[in-house]
């Protein structure tokens, strides 16, 4: 702003000087208002809309916004579209600070306004962009609609209207009533207009109680009547592929090269009511669309995966996921292979122990068990083994890139535990 | 300068080079994101640069990595339903199919006629609709932004139709075990029928827009080319995989839902470079809209569209579902244990993998190829960070 905030001092006390603040006002506002240069930043969904926003149906130019900037050296406005995250945070600073001034923040969608879907058991979002930086103008909506994006940006174009180079926080400049007066003179009108309000609202509610005496609330949408609906059975598994191996034979040759495989959950002894193996039973229910998980020994995992990969008859080409499960004494290691040529699936299930050898309190920061990598069968277990290390401390031995993926390197505990904690988590009322 | 040492470099880098090599002595090193037009997101690449020739990438993630596996353990599974909206939330509308089929494995429920059919054809209106940001941002990111208005004009039309059935734009939120949250409006089949009348007729422009510009053929032939075994060993799923030239589609190999009853191709292309993934993309609208005139002929006007209403409570047990999303394989696995909420529910986006991949793709490029390799995998961020 430089020399124009003198301006007011200099001109105000000369005779006609409030005029010429007030004109030269007039215009900055007016050009300003009009050409607010949005910066091109989006993390999720709202970035959406907002570009929905400047196609061709919405159309943004309509308000002279359509010029988004890729830099922030070029932009006024700062749209937060999309969930703030702990990490994404300082980026965000960094943005708002490298943005020339005047410069204005609009948060877009219910996660910028208060953390939105993401506010209870969260360890990752930042609850709200006023945490972080100035807001002008908040619009609600999970995604706002184009038209509620518009509202907002009228809104803050209204703001820019009335905004002056006066200095506002001055008490009694430029009027002669300060500026606590003033304030308490718009709080005794907005009083006596809520009581006017309230007033005529009873004396309609009153008024049509009179004229309808027979009403009662019954309002049903013509789509929530209750129907009435027949109970439909599961369809049947489709019919395997020609090569393709039954659930049964899968587990049958992995158990024949490998004898501790078993069923996950099923006790190999047990019978169901009529007397047959519910292990049998169990198998010939599983199908490659629903599959069961063969539950395997640490020490057999890199060979029987190595097994389902190279043997003719499975040719299991494609990992699916690797991934875990925390229970309190052990973890599940799941890894999801298929065979793309053939089309069956083999889950694995390894049980981890817990490192009892770890003390109490080292617990929750230290990795507490340590399987074998399969990157080098897989290279698509790169990222999913960063992905288990990173948010169960599970340690793989023979990973060559084994860093913490979604969280900072300095992040403490491994959030996916049952037993994480984090200081900014907000229990879930029940 | 050069490295001979692992340790000498930023986390993630592994190439090691010959320190006296004439050839790499122009090195250093790029930063692209978190806030960048062309990485579709919150996405940061850490490019390693031998003059204007990509050495090595290596992509960070995490910046809207927003904790829903963890919060999924403190909701009730149907809160769980509009998480998946918030993931990959181009086609949110299939999310949601992935997650309630899981759901309806564990709950040993089906689904009636109707409901089938409702769910695939707006699964294919997702898939039309997220096929259209994809060519809009292709023909963007390669410096058209003409494209980006012909992408979202049509993807207005589909979601008119979605607003209408689901009442929300974006976030659907619709499918239940056993159903849907409503039956479809009357409009629904006329909609459909008069956007896929529209359709035909634009598609035709389309092709001649970009297919065969000089420019875009120009930039993407030939680049960033991703080979079958590649494909394969990434895990990369969908129309990156199919463009590889490997056959395989979730809705052709398990069919879900009612795909086995419906008569469609799976695109293919062998040469797995940028024209190749566009072509493929471009293909599946067409096939997308042949299901969804199939759908019209079949569509039941009668009958019920869900199955009775059961409390949403899962018998213990692990379920895994998947399906074919317009970015590739979506896959939900629920661990449930007694009490109506999950243990544990994950997810397998389909985007993960191919940034994966990407390493392995753009090694000797330019970075303005990079920009054209990224806009054809057509990742969407928040999937892969959930």
């Amino acid at each position: 702003m430089g020399i124009i905030n003198f301006a007011p001092k200099i001109l105000d006390p000369i005779p006609g000087g409030k005029y010429v603040v007030n004109a030269v006002d007039y215009v900055v506002n007016w050009a300003r208002a009009n050409s607010i240069w949005p910066l091109t930043y989006g993390t999720s969904c709202c970035a959406i809309e907002m570009m929905s926003s400047s196609m061709a149906r919405y159309d943004i130019a309509r308000f002279g916004s359509e010029v988004f900037r890729a830099s922030p050296r070029q932009a006024d406005l700062f749209i937060l579209a999309g969930t703030i995250t702990r990490r994404m945070a300082p980026a965000i600073q960094m943005l708002w600070e490298q943005m020339p001034g005047p410069k204005y923040v609009l948060a877009m969608g219910a996660c910028t306004i208060s953390g939105g879907p993401f506010i209870y058991d969260n360890y990752a979002v930042v609850r709200g962009a006023q945490n972080i930086l100035p807001v002008d103008v908040f619009v609600p909506g999970c995604p706002p609609r184009p038209e509620a994006l518009f509202h907002g940006l009228l809104t803050l174009r209204d703001k820019i209207l009335h905004e002056t180079c006066r200095n506002p926080w001055e008490e009694g400049y430029p009027e002669d009533v300060s500026r606590k007066d003033r304030y308490r003179e718009a709080a005794k009108t907005w009083a006596e207009l809520e009581k006017i309000k309230d007033e005529e609202m009873a004396e309609a509610r009153e008024k049509f109680k009179a004229e309808n005496p027979d009403y009662k609330s019954a309002f049903k949408p013509a789509r929530m009547v209750k129907e009435t609906f027949p109970e439909v059975g599961r369809p049947e598994a489709a019919v395997p592929a020609t090569g393709e191996l039954s659930q049964a034979e899968i587990f049958n040759r992995i158990k024949e090269k490998f004898p501790s495989a078993s069923v996950q959950g099923i006790d190999p002894e047990a019978k169901t009511e009529d007397g047959q193996s519910l292990l049998e039973n169990t198998l010939a229910k599983a199908s490659s669309d629903s599959p069961v998980e063969i539950t395997l020994d640490v020490k057999d995992y890199l060979a029987a995966t190595k097994f389902v990969k190279e043997d003719p008859a499975f040719k299991m080409d494609y990992l699916i996921d690797v991934t875990a499960i925390d229970y309190p004494d052990h973890f599940e290691l799941i890894t999801q292979l298929r065979s793309l040529e053939l089309g069956h699936k083999v889950f694995f299930c390894i049980p981890l122990k817990k490192d009892e050898s770890v003390p109490e309190e080292k617990r929750s920061t230290s990795l507490l068990a340590t399987v074998p990598s399969i990157t080098g069968l897989y290279p698509a277990a790169n990222i999913k083994e960063r992905e288990v290390y990173d948010m169960f401390g599970i340690d793989f031995t023979g990973h060559n890139d084994l860093r913490r993926i979604f969280l900072d390197k300095d992040f403490v505990g491994y959030p996916l535990r049952k037993d994480f904690t984090h200081p900014d988590m907000i229990k879930r009322p029940v | 300068m050069s490295y001979n040492n692992i340790a000498q470099l930023p986390p993630g880098f592994k190439i090691i080079r010959d320190e006296n090599s004439e050839a790499y002595s122009d090195e250093f090193f790029v930063n692209m994101g978190p806030q960048h037009p062309s990485t579709h997101g919150a996405l940061r690449l850490a490019i390693r640069m031998d003059g204007e020739t990509i050495v090595e990438l290596v992509p960070h993630h995490g910046y809207i990595h927003r904790g829903m596996e963890k919060q999924a353990e403190s909701m009730s599974y149907l809160q769980y339903i509009p998480m998946s909206d918030r993931q990959d939330y181009l086609t949110a509308i299939q999310n949601n199919l992935g997650v309630v089929l899981a759901y309806e494995k564990g709950m040993n429920i089906g689904v009636p006629e109707k409901a089938e059919y409702i769910r695939v054809m707006l699964s294919e209106l997702g898939r039309i609709a997220s096929h259209l940001v994809f060519f809009g941002c292709f023909g963007g990111d390669l410096g058209g932004q003409t494209c980006l208005l012909f992408g979202f004009k049509e993807r207005e039309m589909v979601h008119d139709i979605l607003e209408e059935v689901t009442g929300s734009r974006l976030t659907t939120n619709f499918f239940r075990p056993g159903g849907s949250r409503f039956d479809v409006p009357d409009t629904f089949i006329p909609r459909v029928k008069a956007f896929l009348t529209h359709m035909e007729s634009t598609m035709k422009d389309y092709e001649r827009f970009l297919s065969k510009n000089v420019i875009v053929r120009e930039r993407s032939i030939g680049i960033g080319i991703l080979t079958k075994e590649d494909a394969i060993a990434y895990g990369c799923s969908g129309p990156v995989l199919r463009a590889s030239g490997v056959n395989f589609d979730v809705r052709r190999n398990n069919p879900y839902s009612i795909y086995s009853q419906l008569e469609f191709d799976v695109p293919l292309a062998y040469n797995g470079d940028c024209y190749d993934r566009y072509n493929v993309r471009i293909a599946e609208i067409h096939e997308s809209m042949k299901i969804l005139r199939q759908c019209i002929e079949k569509f039941p006007a009668e009958g019920p569209w869900r199955s009775k209403e059961k409390p949403v409570k899962l018998n213990p047990g692990r379920y895994y579902s998947e399906i074919e999303t317009a970015k590739g394989l979506y896959g939900t696995y629920v661990v449930a244990s007694s009490g109506d909420k999950p243990y544990r529910i994950h997810t397998r986006g389909p985007s993960f993998p191919h940034i994966g991949a990407l390493n392995k793709m753009v090694q000797g490029l330019t970075v303005s190829d990079l920009v054209t390799v990224m806009a054809t995998l057509d990742p969407v961020i928040p999937e892969i960070d959930r």
